[in-house]
C-alpha cells in the first residue's frame, strides 16, 4: 500500500482504465488557453479521458464543443487545430456538418441510402466553458455550470486576473515523466518536500508559513515570501509585478484532477497533468506574465539581478557530489528535481519489498488526494 | 381560482421621462406574497372599470424581486390610449387597483451558481421587463455578465436613464450599457454608442465588441414587433440557436393572420380540475366561446402578446392567428393561446395549466 491506495493503483492497466473512465472522462478537462479559439471558425481538438472533443467558435463568438466522431462510421472528423468557414467535412465519405453539429449533406444520399433522417445524425454535443482564462470541456452535454465545480475555490487561488495577462509563449513546454499521474500530483502537493528536495531552488518562500488544505476535491496552497525576499520586493522580482502591491506570496493549487496552477507576484502558470499510461504522465506548462514591454522586462531583470546573485539559487548537490554533468540534483532547477524524485519513486514500486513509512504532517495532502481518488471511483461505480 | 384579481393598494407613483410615463408601485400584503412572487420578465394584468366598461391591460413588472424591490410597473402614455393615460393622469398613492397574479413565459430565472452571458436588446418601453432581468442578474448571479443595447429617439426619451447609469456605476465590470439613439439632439451632451436603431449591424457590433466569456450565452429581445424581428434575424444570421433567443413584443400592434376562420367544433375543456363541454361556432376563438359559456378562463391582452390564456391542445388541432407569447419549443409541445385559436377539427380537447 501507498498509505491509502494499493501499489497496483500506480502500476496496473486496470486502475489506469478505471481512472480514465470514471475520473478523466467525467470531470471538466483543461483544453487550452482562451486565445487558442478566439475567432469564428477556429477550432482545436483535445483528449478528455476517453473522449476526443473539439471546440469551435461560431459566428456569434460563442464556443461549441462536440465529440470528434463522425456519425457515419465514427472517423475522427478534425485534426488538432485549424480554421473553417461554415462546415466540417469528414475525410472518409465526405459527410458534412455545420458549426452547430447538424449533418447538412451526405454524398449520393438518394442513391446510397434512400431517405435518410439527417436530423438524428448530428454530432454529439459536449460542454465547453472558459474559467480563469482557460478553456474547459466536459464530455457530458448537460454537465451544468462550471461554477458548480470550481466555484468554491474561485476566490482561493490568488488575486490574479489571468484574462488580462498575455501568454509568455517561450515558456510553453510539454514533457513526459516516467511515473503514474498520482505520483506527479502527490509530489506537487507534498508540502514536506519543499524545504528538502528544493532546499536551494524554492527557498525564497517561507514553507513553514504555508497555508494549505482541500476544498472539496481541490487542493489549495499559499505561502509568503521569506523576509529577505519580501523586503523592498519590487526591486527583487525577476519580472514585472502582476498582482496588487499590497499582496504577495505564491499560490500553488492543484485542482482535481491534475489541473495545477502556480501563481506568484510576477507570473501565472498552469501545470496540467495528463495520464498516458500507468507509468507515464504528460505535463503541459504554459505561462502568463505582465502586460508590459520587452524593455520593462529587461529593466526588471537587470534591477533584480543583484539580489539573485547573492541569494544563492543552486543545485541541491554541489558539483562534487553530482553523478554526472547533467545530474538533475545539481541542476538548480526545481522541475528537474521533481521529475527526478517522481521517477525514482515509481521505479521502486515494482519491488516486492516496497513499503511506505509514516506520513509527515506536510504530507497530509498526499493522503487526502488518495482519498479523493478512491471516493471518486467508488461514487462512479 | 388564481385566475382572479386581487385588490392591491398603490404605495407610490413616480413620473418618468418628463411625464410621458409613470411608475406605479404596489403594496403587496403578506398573505399575497407567495401569489405575487414574480419572475423577472413577467407581467401583471390590471383591471379598470371606466364609464361602466371593464378594461384589462397587461404591463411588464419593471422591478426585480431578488433585489428586494416592491412590485412596480411602468406605463408609457400611448396617444389616445384609454388606460395608459388614465394611469398617467389619475392613478395616485392610496388608490386600489385590481391586479391579476404575475404570469408570462418571457422570463429570466437567476441562480448564484450559474455563470452566463446575457445579451439584452430593447427599445422604448420594451426596457421594462429587461431592467427587471438585468437587476436580477446583478443581484443574484455574481459570476454572470450582462450587455444591453437600448434604442430610443433621443436622450430625453430614455426610460430609466438614471437607474441604468447607476447599474453601470455599481457593476461596471459585469454590466455593459450601449445606448442607440435614432434622433439624438445635437445640443445634449449625452454620449451614446450608436446612431440609428437596434438593427442587424447593432446586433453584430454589440456581440463583436463584447464576445461572451461565460459560454452559456442567452439573448433577450423586447421592443416593437419590427425591432424584434430584425434582431432575431440578425442573431440567426450569426448562427445563434433559436433555443437561446427569448423574445417579447412590445408597443406596436401585432400582425395577426385572420385569413383563417376555423370551423365549428365541440370542445372538451379541462379548467381548474373540472371538465366542461363547450360549443365553438365558426370564426369564434376558443377563449370567446368559453367566456360566452360562462366559464372564467385566465386571459388578459386578448391579442396574443401576454400568454395569460395559454393551454395545451390534447386532441384535435387549432389555427393560431398570432403567437407572439409562445416560444417555438412551447408550440412544439402543443401549447396554444386560446385567445388566438380557432378550431381546425370538429373535436377538441384542451387542458389549462
Ligand atoms: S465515416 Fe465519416 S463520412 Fe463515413
Ligand atoms: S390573453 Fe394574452 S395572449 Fe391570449
Ligand atoms: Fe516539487
Amino acid at each position: 500500500m501507498l498509505h491509502h491506495l494499493p501499489v497496483s493503483a500506480y502500476t496496473s492497466r486496470e486502475w489506469f482504465e478505471r481512472e480514465q473512465r470514471h475520473i478523466f472522462s467525467n470531470t471538466w478537462r483543461y483544453a487550452g488557453f482562451m486565445e487558442d479559439v478566439s475567432e469564428p471558425g477556429q477550432y482545436i481538438s483535445v483528449q478528455a479521458g476517453l473522449s476526443n472533443i473539439f471546440i469551435v467558435m461560431g459566428r456569434d463568438r460563442r464556443l461549441r464543443a462536440f465529440h470528434n466522431i463522425c456519425r457515419h462510421r465514427g472517423t475522427q472528423l478534425i485534426r488538432a487545430v485549424g480554421k473553417v468557414q461554415k462546415a466540417l467535412t469528414c475525410p472518409y465519405h465526405d459527410w458534412t456538418y455545420d458549426l452547430e453539429g447538424n449533418l447538412i449533406s451526405v454524398p449520393d444520399e438518394e442513391r446510397e441510402f434512400g431517405r435518410l433522417d439527417k436530423s438524428c445524425l448530428g454530432l454529439k454535443p459536449a460542454s465547453v466553458d472558459i474559467w480563469k482564462s482557460m478553456l474547459f470541456v466536459h464530455p457530458d452535454p448537460d454537465a451544468g455550470s462550471i461554477m458548480d465545480w470550481f466555484g468554491e475555490v474561485d476566490s482561493l487561488i490568488g488575486p490574479h486576473e489571468p484574462e488580462t495577462l498575455p501568454e509568455y509563449e517561450e515558456a510553453r513546454n510539454t514533457y513526459e515523466i516516467a511515473a503514474n499521474w498520482k505520483i506527479v500530483v502527490e509530489n506537487y502537493i507534498d508540502v514536506y518536500h519543499l524545504s528538502h528536495l528544493h532546499s536551494s531552488t524554492l527557498h525564497m518562500y517561507d514553507h513553514a508559513k504555508a497555508e494549505y488544505g482541500f476544498v472539496g476535491p481541490h487542493f489549495t496552497f499559499w505561502e509568503p515570501p521569506v523576509p529577505d525576499y519580501a523586503e523592498d520586493q519590487d526591486s527583487k522580482l525577476p519580472a514585472p509585478r502582476v498582482i496588487p502591491a499590497d499582496q504577495n506570496g505564491t499560490w500553488v493549487p492543484m485542482l482535481f484532477p491534475g489541473i495545477g496552477l502556480a501563481a506568484s507576484e510576477d507570473g501565472w502558470n498552469v501545470f496540467i497533468v495528463e495520464p498516458v499510461a500507468p507509468d507515464l504522465t504528460r505535463v503541459t506548462n504554459r505561462s502568463r506574465v505582465a502586460n508590459a514591454s520587452a524593455w520593462a522586462f529587461s529593466k526588471q531583470a537587470a534591477r533584480s539581478a543583484h539580489f539573485w546573485s547573492k541569494f544563492g539559487l543552486g543545485g541541491k548537490y554541489e558539483a562534487d557530489d553530482a553523478t554526472s554533468e547533467d545530474d538533475p540534483m545539481a541542476s538548480g532547477d526545481f522541475t528537474s528535481e521533481d521529475i527526478y524524485a517522481c521517477e525514482q519513486q515509481q521505479k521502486s514500486l515494482s519491488s516486492p519489498h516496497y513499503e511506505v513509512g509514516p506520513a509527515a504532517v506536510g504530507e497530509s495532502p498526499v493522503l487526502t488526494h488518495q482519498d479523493v481518488v478512491l471516493k471518486w471511483l467508488d461514487r462512479q461505480q | 381560482m388564481n385566475h382572479g384579481f386581487y385588490p392591491l393598494t398603490v404605495q407610490d407613483t413616480r413620473e418618468e421621462i418628463g411625464g410621458l410615463a409613470k411608475s406605479v408601485i404596489f403594496r403587496v400584503p403578506d398573505e399575497l406574497r407567495r401569489i405575487f412572487a414574480w419572475r423577472a420578465g413577467q407581467h401583471v394584468c390590471l383591471r379598470f372599470v371606466i364609464d361602466g366598461h371593464e378594461q384589462r391591460r397587461s404591463y411588464s413588472i419593471s422591478s426585480s424581486l431578488v433585489s428586494g424591490d416592491p412590485l412596480q410597473i411602468t406605463v408609457k402614455r400611448v396617444a389616445g390610449g384609454l388606460i395608459s393615460n388614465h394611469i398617467n393622469d389619475v392613478l395616485e398613492r392610496g388608490d386600489v387597483v385590481d391586479v391579476m397574479a404575475p404570469y408570462g413565459t418571457f422570463c429570466l430565472d437567476t441562480a448564484p451558481n450559474l455563470r452566463r452571458t446575457h445579451y439584452f436588446f430593447g427599445a422604448g418601453s420594451g426596457i421594462t421587463p429587461l431592467i427587471s432581468m438585468i437587476r436580477s442578474v446583478m443581484c443574484n448571479e455574481p459570476h454572470s455578465t450582462a450587455y444591453l443595447a437600448y434604442g430610443n429617439r433621443n436622450a430625453d426619451s430614455i426610460l430609466f436613464r438614471e437607474p441604468l447609469a447607476g447599474l453601470v456605476e455599481g457593476h461596471g465590470e459585469r454590466f455593459g450599457l450601449s445606448h442607440v439613439l435614432s434622433a439624438p439632439s445635437m445640443w445634449s451632451g449625452f454620449s451614446y454608442w450608436r446612431k440609428g436603431t437596434v438593427d442587424r449591424e447593432a446586433v453584430e457590433a454589440l456581440i463583436a465588441e463584447n464576445p461572451p466569456y461565460a459560454q452559456d450565452a442567452q439573448y433577450y429581445v423586447c421592443g416593437p414587433g419590427n425591432m424584434n424581428n430584425t434582431v432575431k434575424a440578425g442573431l440567426m444570421l450569426l448562427d445563434v440557436p433559436a433555443s437561446r433567443i427569448h423574445m417579447e413584443n412590445f408597443g406596436a400592434e401585432v400582425e395577426s393572420d385572420t385569413s383563417v376562420s376555423g370551423i365549428a367544433a365541440n370542445a372538451r375543456i379541462h379548467l381548474d380540475g373540472r371538465t366542461h363541454d363547450v360549443r365553438i361556432s365558426q370564426n369564434q376563438t376558443v377563449l370567446e366561446a368559453m367566456r360566452n359559456a360562462g366559464l372564467s378562463p385566465p386571459y388578459s391582452c386578448q391579442s396574443g402578446v401576454c400568454g395569460a390564456c395559454r393551454a395545451i391542445v390534447k386532441d384535435g388541432a387549432v389555427h393560431m392567428r398570432a403567437r407572439m407569447a409562445l416560444e417555438d419549443g412551447e408550440i412544439d409541445n402543443g401549447h396554444v393561446l386560446t385567445c388566438q385559436s380557432v378550431p381546425m377539427t370538429d373535436r377538441l380537447s384542451i387542458q389549462f395549466d
